[in-house]
């Protein structure tokens, strides 16, 4: 199975609509048999402190390499973590003089509690990057008006959260997911965060997103590569599903069988 | 620089968020003596990027970005991340 058309990062065709993140797998290893099992070509990862004793960041970091190079992919690093605009702008200029990209995954968040984007530190963050040449995938709740801001910025990729991050609770508000989709008709829209299995991941694609970015579905899965396999076919799924053109919802029966000449029908005894 | 006699004095910088001090020779100390400083040699071959007081500091500055007392410099590494 193949998918019908390619994803659009600002002009760069990727053919997988599948971005998958790197963390929290039980292993590298599987880490590594994850990724090359979901077919997906965008790798998502980060930047944190290291003390001097520790060497763990290192081998994921090999990882992380070797699987994009195999898979001759994309790294998207993100700005997890960082609470400010003036913080996510740091990061990303950091991100970019290691991981040699303008790609950034986009994180501002405003609650501890529920990860939620902050939309004000998100907008001036997305501002200043797009403006220093960056190529921006803001993370963002599924607000309307937030995501045309950011389209309206210049954002020609947007990623709405389908529910907090790594909560598994799928789309929690598919009318507001709808709408964006509608709104934004010329937009990449990639639905990011929250996604539990892959019928979420499909409703996704039936709805004409573009694509879908996960982590903790599959990484916390009883088997994280079964669990990637089925998640690519998922999407494909959905994907092929949109452009195949659902048929419109009825309210009332319609049977699918000819009715003419059925056996007994209306017999009159 | 190495021919300068240090004068003995420490400076105190917080690398990460831990507190460490650096000799002060009578050339004010850079990023670079402060990441030497810092980072095991097996570290200052990896990948990693900087950020002095909050803002990045590309490699090529290093050298030529001056620290002082009570500086805060951000050392970070690749990490999986999703």
């Amino acid at each position: 199975m193949t998918l019908n058309t390619t994803l659009n990062i600002y002009g760069q065709h990727v053919d997988s609509r599948l971005l998958i993140g790197s963390a929290l797998y039980p292993s590298p290893e599987i880490m590594k048999q994850a990724v090359l099992a979901s077919g997906s070509k965008i790798v998502t990862l980060s930047l944190k402190r290291q003390n001097p004793a520790e060497q763990a960041g290192a081998k994921i970091w090999q990882y992380i390499q070797e699987l994009v190079k195999e898979t001759n992919g994309f790294l998207l690093p993100n700005t997890a973590g960082c609470k400010t605009a003036k913080e996510a702008v740091t990061l990303a200029k950091m991100s970019r003089e290691i991981f040699q990209t303008d790609w950034i995954k986009l994180e501002v968040i405003g609650d501890d509690y529920n990860l939620q984007p902050d939309p004000i530190e998100l907008l001036q963050a997305t501002e200043i990057l797009l403006a220093d040449g960056f190529k921006v995938l803001p993370y963002c709740t599924d607000d309307l008006v937030i995501c045309q801001r950011l389209y309206d910025l210049g954002c020609q990729v947007i990623m709405p959260w389908a529910s907090p991050i790594g909560t598994g609770k799928g789309l929690m508000n598919p009318y507001n997911l709808e709408t964006i989709r509608l709104r934004l008709p010329e937009a990449t829209l990639i639905l990011d965060a929250g996604i539990g299995k892959p019928s979420d991941a499909c409703l996704a694609m039936e709805m004409g997103y573009d694509g879908v970015l996960l982590n903790s579905a599959i990484a916390l899965a009883d088997n994280p590569v079964q669990m990637a396999k089925a998640f690519s076919q998922a999407i494909i799924a959905g994907e092929q599903g949109f452009v195949a053109g659902m048929m419109q919802q009825r309210q009332t029966a319609h049977p699918s069988t000819p009715t003419l000449d059925t056996p007994f029908w209306h017999q009159q005894g | 620089m190495n021919a300068n006699k240090d004068d003995g004095k420490k400076m105190k910088l917080f690398i990460n968020g831990q507190a460490i001090e650096v000799s002060v020779e009578a050339e004010k100390p850079n990023l670079l003596i402060a990441l030497q400083h810092y980072l095991t040699p097996e570290q200052q071959q990896q990948s990693f990027a900087v950020a002095l007081n909050g803002d990045f500091v590309g490699k090529a500055d290093y050298q030529q970005t001056l620290v002082n007392q009570g500086d805060s410099i951000d050392v970070l590494f690749p990490i999986q991340g999703g």
